[in-house]
């Protein structure tokens, strides 16, 4: 059911608003964020933030607006500045109008339970997480979040949508005051379905599986990529995959659709029946959520493509809805015997586009990093420096799997990959 | 001003022993030309108010954008509510506060001409007249002009007394072109950063003139060598390059609230650790790093920070050793300080302020040496312009920086450009490494106006400055 505010607001700037087109969106976002670090609470906040975009054409010139405010008096003002803008503003040539009524796919992407958890219980989560670090004579610090929002999206031609979503997310570091520092971090939809036990015992395992660093050397190496690093390197894809930039030739995708780019081991997907994922049902600025095979067993299938380029190739625009990263059946042990070593990375950080015409990024491993050998975690190595092409490690796929749900809209699995490139070593 | 009382008095009444409101409308206008298209042309506002209270040792915070006397105090008793509820977590007694005391002042940028007021259509014809001029070329593919504008008007009041205005502005206009061939794409770009002034600055720009160079310059680098394997050469880094080399390397790690691991989670922690202060050498002798929240044109300069401490001015390193952080009145304590140096900000009036980097800039060489001298001097070498794929570890050691363009150096002189080029290095190889910075009229500012850190995340902006450096003997070369 659409919010009441949203409704009341609605209907005032659609009488108000002059202009020949209009695309409005509303947003409004209940969160609490309790930040811990070093075993004490430093930060905690609650507010509700509303948002209220209004974007105007006249013939092809635009303007837009944002304000935070319902007040109608501050909407007034609003649509005035959109539409003045407008009115003073060049055409643009590569203008489309708003979108027109669509079938906006139904979407599951509330809780009533996350809805109705408490601050108190918050608190209670991360007292756990501090009284096993304390156990563990060691330091935890992060972030427990619980975010409820609302978003309304409704143009001149006739959208229409409304989508409601729930949040809870922990993400939590473990470290001592040596080299030790693990983390994990989660997010889902219903709070019922997070357990602060199994997330501790992950962590736990985590870190009692750390060692004294020994010292190794940059190289090419057999890599187990548990969950979260494989979403921080492979999500570079997501900014990588524009349909124009490949078009125009200033990325590695140019004339890549219908080419196995990939690897028959990867897949890159967003479906909006998988019922354990939320996803968006329409984007802000009007297409509504549909399934897309972005990569499928390595072919290119599909490129990002907005609505004024996509209405200039006369394709199907489209956007992301969600993410999953297809995996399979293999478990870590049966992926470190599958090699004869390599090392398994909890995570990667401060990844960074090298270049994008070779689809190839930089970062540094980070919250642990282990050497195996013949099928056992032997110990831990210093951090190293990856530079890696993204569709040459995807073509080293040797093994996938079962999928994570790592956060509410995302899913994606463990991966061994051969012979990833580290162009540098690390001092710890 | 009704709400400040109204906010403060009743935080008191219900126990907080220390309280404090900012009131912030921030107003960001953006042009964003994306080839000959305008994709966006946008007024942004958001307004409201944070209240922070400390109660029994912890922080509560909450936010609202409702001005009526009743949603103030029901926000206070939130704020107070998360208080009670964070000190039940806490060590010892819980936090405490660096000394500090009331202010009654105001602040404002010193802009001439209001950026908000000009025209639209000068501002629109100005974006379009440059990005024709990188379309000119045949190779330029994609043409990138994006005009930013923000006023931040604040009102700070807290228990101490403190009742401050802050009127702030920054302009920045981003631009970049990217050339295409059949086997590359490289691009080049025109990003000064933010600067604290009005439209006058970008009037001084000749901006038209500076896109003839970032297409001729990205038409060049698709034709450019790679540098070939990695080795150890002299690099020359341009003012602009250093800003977001200073701001990863000395910035970061020497904010006290990294260093405390409150960051430890996503930031990051520091090496910089507090039994380093006043004997870890991070530079060369020659290397001196100054916070100056007193820098007239500085992003991160409003008169007082969100802990309503003053704008300061001191060394964080002196003579090439560490010598202090930024602080801010609950990190401060914790390595024995009594007075915080005001690096408490927050983005948004629903942030919760936090540690962050001052405006922060290298002191210029004390000999005269123009950057001419300093190619003329080096046998073997790369001059690097401008930022490009920055990469550093979550202790702030080791990191991996690129840049915009580049320039071959032989026998004193730049022979060649080049493209693709990296350099690995750590501190405090990196800035011990510096042999030779240029003198006072080669310094040029670098303001950084999207910082991301802090859970949830915020975007916070700062000055940087420095001029033409040399650092001797750094690991250069492509990717691998």
């Amino acid at each position: 059911m659409m919010n009441k505010q949203f409704e009341k607001a609605a209907k005032f700037i659609e009488k108000n608003c002059t202009a020949d087109d209009f695309s409005l969106f509303l947003y409004r976002s209940d969160e609490t964020a309790t930040r811990y670090a070093q075993n004490m609470i430093t930060q905690n906040m609650t507010g509700v933030k509303y948002g209220v975009r209004l974007n105007v054409a006249y013939g092809s010139k635009t303007g837009t607006s944002r304000i935070n405010s319902l007040d109608e008096t501050e909407l007034k003002r609003m649509i005035e500045t959109a539409q003045n803008i407008a009115k003073l503003n060049k055409p643009d040539p590569e203008f489309v109008p708003s979108s027109s009524k669509a079938k906006i796919p139904k979407t599951a992407n509330m809780s009533e339970n996350t809805v109705k958890f408490s601050m108190d219980g918050m608190v209670d989560i991360i007292k756990k997480t501090v009284d096993n670090a304390e156990k563990k004579k060691a330091f935890v610090s992060g972030i427990v979040t619980k975010t409820v929002s609302e978003s309304y999206l409704k143009t001149k031609n006739g959208f229409e949508g409304s989508d409601s979503s729930t949040s809870f997310e922990n993400s939590m570091t473990l470290a001592d005051n040596k080299t030790r520092e693990a983390k994990v971090e989660r997010s889902v939809k219903d709070v019922n379905d997070y357990s602060i036990k199994k997330e501790i015992e992950q962590l736990n395992s985590r870190f009692d599986a750390l060692t004294e660093p020994k010292k190794i050397e940059a190289g090419q190496y057999n890599v187990i990529l548990r969950p979260q690093a494989v979403i921080n390197y492979f999500s570079f894809l997501l900014y990588f995959m524009d349909r124009k930039n490949a078009d125009y030739g200033v990325t590695a995708f140019h004339d890549s659709i219908g080419k196995n780019m990939f690897g028959k081991n990867f897949s890159l997907i967003s479906n909006l029946d998988e019922k354990d994922l939320t996803a968006a049902a329409f984007s802000g600025d009007g297409i509504a959520a549909r399934n897309v095979d972005w990569i499928k067993n390595g072919v290119v299938k599909e490129l990002f493509t907005n609505r004024s380029y996509a209405a200039k190739i006369k394709a199907q625009p489209n956007f992301i809805p969600n993410v999953i990263i297809r995996g399979g059946n293999a478990t870590e042990q049966e992926m470190m015997k599958k090699v004869k070593n390599g090392l398994i990375i909890n995570n990667f950080w401060y990844i960074r586009t090298v270049s994008l015409r070779k689809n190839e990024v930089t970062g540094l491993t980070r919250d642990g990093i282990y050497y195996f050998e013949n099928g056992k975690i032997k110990h831990s190595v210093n951090n190293l420096r990856f530079n890696e092409v993204l569709h040459n490690a995807a073509k080293n796929i040797l093994l996938l799997g079962k999928e994570d749900n790592i956060a509410a809209s995302t899913k994606v699995p463990t991966m061994l990959i051969k012979d990833f490139t580290f162009a540098d070593t690390t001092s710890f | 001003m009704d709400h400040l009382s109204t906010a403060l008095n009743h935080a008191q009444s219900l126990g907080a022993e220390y309280a404090d409101i900012r009131i912030q409308k921030t107003t960001r206008e953006t042009i964003f030309l994306m080839d000959l298209s305008l994709k966006n042309t946008s007024m942004n506002i958001e307004h409201g108010y944070g209240i922070r209270v400390m109660k029994n040792g912890a922080w509560g915070f909450a936010h609202s954008n409702v001005f009526a006397t009743d949603e103030v105090k029901k926000t206070v008793e939130k704020a107070v509510k998360v208080a009670e509820l964070s000190a039940r977590i806490k060590k010892g007694k819980g936090l405490v506060l660096a000394h500090e005391r009331g202010y009654i002042d105001s602040y404002s940028t010193k802009i001439q001409i209001d950026p908000f007021k000009v025209p639209l259509s000068e501002k629109v014809d100005l974006m379009l007249e440059v990005n024709k001029t990188l379309l000119n070329y045949a190779k330029i593919k994609r043409a990138f002009f994006m005009l930013d504008i923000y006023n931040d008007d604040k009102f700070f009041a807290s228990t101490l007394g403190s009742v401050i205005h802050s009127n702030t502005y920054y302009i920045n206009p981003m631009i970049s072109a990217t050339a295409v061939n059949e086997k590359d794409s490289q691009s080049r770009s025109f990003d000064e950063g933010g600067y604290g002034a009005g439209w006058e600055h970008v009037l001084k720009m000749n901006l038209v003139q500076k896109a003839v160079q970032i297409a001729e310059e990205a038409i060049m680098k698709l034709e450019a060598d790679e540098p070939g394997e990695i080795r150890r050469r002299d690099l020359i880094l341009d003012p602009n390059h250093l800003g977001l080399t200073m701001h990863e390397s000395v910035g970061h790690p020497t904010e006290l609230d990294r260093v405390l691991k409150w960051e430890a989670d996503y930031a990051g922690v520091s090496f910089a650790t507090p039994e380093k202060l006043k004997k870890y050498r991070y530079g060369s002798e020659i290397v001196n790093f100054v916070g100056d929240n007193t820098l007239s044109f500085g992003l991160a300069t409003a008169g007082y920070d969100d802990d309503g401490v003053p704008g300061q001015k001191w060394y964080i390193i002196k003579d090439g050793i560490l010598n202090e952080y930024g602080t801010t009145r609950d990190t401060a304590p914790f390595i024995g300080e009594n007075m915080s140096r005001g690096c408490s900000r927050a983005t948004y009036y629903y942030d919760f302020p936090i540690n962050r980097i001052p405006n922060l800039y290298l002191e210029p060489g004390k000999k005269p040496l123009s950057p001419q001298e300093l190619i003329a001097d080096t046998e073997d070498g790369i001059y690097i312009e401008g930022r490009g794929s920055f990469s550093i570890d979550q202790h702030r050691v080791n990191f991996q920086f690129g840049g915009d363009m580049f320039w071959e150096i032989k026998n004193g002189k730049k022979v060649r450009p080049l493209k693709d080029v990296l350099y690995k290095s750590s501190n405090p190889e990196f800035w011990n490494s510096c042999d030779a910075i240029c003198d006072d009229r080669y310094w040029k500012d670098f303001g950084v106006t999207n910082c991301g850190k802090g859970q949830p995340p915020q975007t916070a902006r700062m000055t940087h400055g420095a001029a033409t450096a040399r650092f001797k003997k750094i690991r250069v070369g492509g990717s691998k």
